[in-house]
């Protein structure tokens, strides 16, 4: 089983190069990454956008992209949907966003997956690497969904369990998060764990466990008439996913990394293979980090299809 | 400026005893009240059935400290009586005993109450940083749960009362939400940006709120400039106000459970200080929470 970001970069590095079609690498720090990943021999890009900024941010990174297929194109709607269609065709295992709103990449998925009859509900699962914790643990979903209802988390945690299962996880755990406390009656958030909880005992979500846990109080403490004790700190029995309640809160806490000791990589896993989709925020090491992760689970992904 | 619980016990010391008033104390609690009372910061008034109250202490450390008792046989009353006293004139309310929610009803309570007209009742949850001496509010990480846009606004100036009782002259407010562009599809980023406007307009005083921001921005200046955001905000922010209560109480547990950050809490809103029992404040901690409550001791207005 994959336990660390440090597996995915080896694995990476094993399995590639994959082609990746890499949407509007216009930026340095984004071309810094797609550098870095394609000398680890990691991918061999296709860069898709704006000719001329694409090749003033080789420049400026001293990346010699002579060697590689260009799709010259201005409108990021039109590209967003060529690289994900490359995706989708089997022609690039592995698509990847570089300067392009989210959004657009959301479209064509979604679109993409329509055409496909998959009904796959597209969702992002973000990594934790935490330290002391022996396994990495996904935050979902932290990108797309706004206000998930029941169904859609249902379809989120279906998502996740299928990338835990593809690390080599077979049963996973999973938290269904909540802001559930002494007060203010009970949330929509734990009513849908109470209702999750039942659904994924009953198997609808594949082999999978929702765990008596909403909150990182119950997961650390064990409940709620515990007193935290900083010196007992473990995360022992951490579940694999915890599941958020909305978007404001998955965004919120897996972006914590910026404050917090811990790595964070994130993706999306469509039904044709991993989208890379590094915040705009993002600094290039995490974003090889997040392509290292896209490359192992293609990867897999083609076996599991094979 | 108060940079961190030491310097908040060190001040609270320097103002004088407070009368903190438990309603249905536990055995557990009064280890706690002795040390704060033999520090200076308090003189607990113990409200509870008359028989067991002096068996109760007797027997623990707040026996050599100086305390009250107050004799309230009926079981259904004590909570009141305790807000009773507080009304009239007693100055700092601890949960003791109380249920949580019965003890928040009793505080919005329009005639037996601590909550003056038109105010919100919320929660601050302030944070010691790990790499640097300073102190962070987040708000409201435990009373209400989805609040409306006049609701955050009182909330928001809670918080502000509180960072300017820490003697944060120019609170910097991060309205947080999931994204840093408002998208009218996502509610939180328009109260942020709603908010964020009014704060322009100086409407929450000697404040720079700015939203909405992720907290990729909130939390570093690189990163806001990456997305083309300038601020005085990003990456020096003084209160973080969350959308809704999903966010704020799993944010705050994150931040202890995760980041192992030491962290301390107040209600506010109430027209005198009122300390919650907690799961995820340390019971070192707790001492500083009557530190904090000390100060917040209103020097003849509300706490909120």
């Amino acid at each position: 089983m994959i336990r660390s970001l440090s597996d995915f970069a080896r694995l990476a590095r094993e399995k590639g190069p994959k082609k990746m079609a890499v949407l509007a690498p216009e930026d340095e720090e984004f071309m810094l990454a797609v550098k870095k990943s394609s000398e680890l021999g990691y991918i061999e890009p296709v860069l898709i956008g704006n000719s001329k900024k694409i090749d003033e941010a080789a420049e400026k990174v001293a990346f010699n992209i002579s060697s590689f297929q260009k799709i010259s194109g201005d409108e990021l709607q039109g590209i967003s949907d060529l690289g994900i269609r490359m995706l989708f065709s089997g022609e690039a295992p592995i698509a990847g966003k570089g300067q392009i709103p989210t959004s657009y990449i959301y479209r064509s998925i979604i679109r993409e997956e329509a055409k496909a009859g998959s009904d796959m509900t597209v969702s992002v699962v973000t990594f934790w690497e935490i330290p002391g914790i022996d396994h990495l643990v996904v935050f979902t979903d932290t990108g797309v969904n706004i206000k998930p209802d029941l169904k859609a988390k249902g379809e989120i945690i279906k998502n996740a369990v299928f990338v835990y299962h593809l690390l080599g996880c077979p049963r996973p755990k999973i938290a269904v998060l909540s802001g559930q406390r002494e007060v203010g009656g009970k949330l929509t958030s734990y009513e849908d764990y109470e209702a999750l909880q039942k659904e994924a005992a009953a198997g609808d979500f594949g082999s999978c466990e929702v765990v008596p846990a909403t909150s990182f109080t119950d997961i650390f403490m064990g409940g709620r008439d515990q007193r935290v004790d900083y010196g007992n700190i473990t995360g022992e029995g951490m579940p694999h996913i915890l599941l958020v309640p909305c978007l404001d809160t998955g965004n919120v806490i897996c972006k914590l990394d910026f404050f917090l000791d811990v790595t964070r990589s994130s993706l999306v896993a469509t039904s044709r293979g991993p989208v890379c989709i590094p915040a705009r925020s993002d600094f290039n090491d995490n974003i090889v980090q997040q392509i290292a992760m896209s490359v192992v689970l293609a990867d897999r992904m083609e076996k599991e299809v094979q | 400026m108060l940079n961190s619980f030491k310097e908040i016990l060190a001040a609270a010391k320097q103002s004088g005893a407070k009368k903190l008033v438990v309603p249905s104390p536990a055995a557990t609690d009064l280890p706690l009240l002795a040390e704060a009372s033999a520090a200076g910061l308090i003189i607990p008034i113990l409200v509870g059935a008359g028989g067991t109250l002096p068996a109760l202490v007797g027997g623990s450390p707040l026996a050599v400290e100086k305390y009250e008792l107050v004799e309230e046989n009926d079981p259904g009353s004590i909570l009141s009586r305790a807000i009773a006293l507080i009304r009239s004139g007693e100055d700092i309310l601890m949960q003791g005993g109380a249920a949580p929610q019965e003890l928040l009803e009793a505080l919005r309570d329009k005639e037996q109450g601590l909550l003056p007209k038109g105010g919100v009742v919320s929660y601050v949850s302030i944070f010691s940083l790990l790499k640097r001496e300073k102190l962070i509010l987040v708000t409201d990480t435990f009373i209400n749960n989805n609040p409306t846009l006049v609701e955050k606004q009182q909330i928001l100036m809670n918080a502000l009362q509180l960072a300017r009782i820490l003697g944060i002259e120019a609170p910097k407010v991060a309205v947080l939400a999931a994204i840093e562009q408002v998208n009218p599809g996502i509610p939180s980023t328009l109260d942020a940006a709603i908010l964020s406007k009014m704060g322009e307009r100086r409407q929450f005083g000697k404040a720079i709120v700015e939203g909405p921001l992720d907290i990729d921005c909130a939390l570093s200046q690189v990163a806001a400039g990456r997305k083309g955001l300038q601020s005085a905000v990003t990456g020096n922010v003084d209160i973080y106000l969350v959308p809704e209560i999903d966010t704020g109480h799993l944010l705050a547990e994150a931040l202890v459970f995760f980041g192992k950050m030491q962290t301390v809490g107040m209600v506010m809103g109430t027209s005198k200080p009122v300390i919650l029992n907690l799961p995820f404040v340390s019971a070192a901690n707790r001492l500083m929470e009557i530190a904090l409550a000390c100060l917040a001791c209103p020097k003849g207005g509300t706490n909120g």
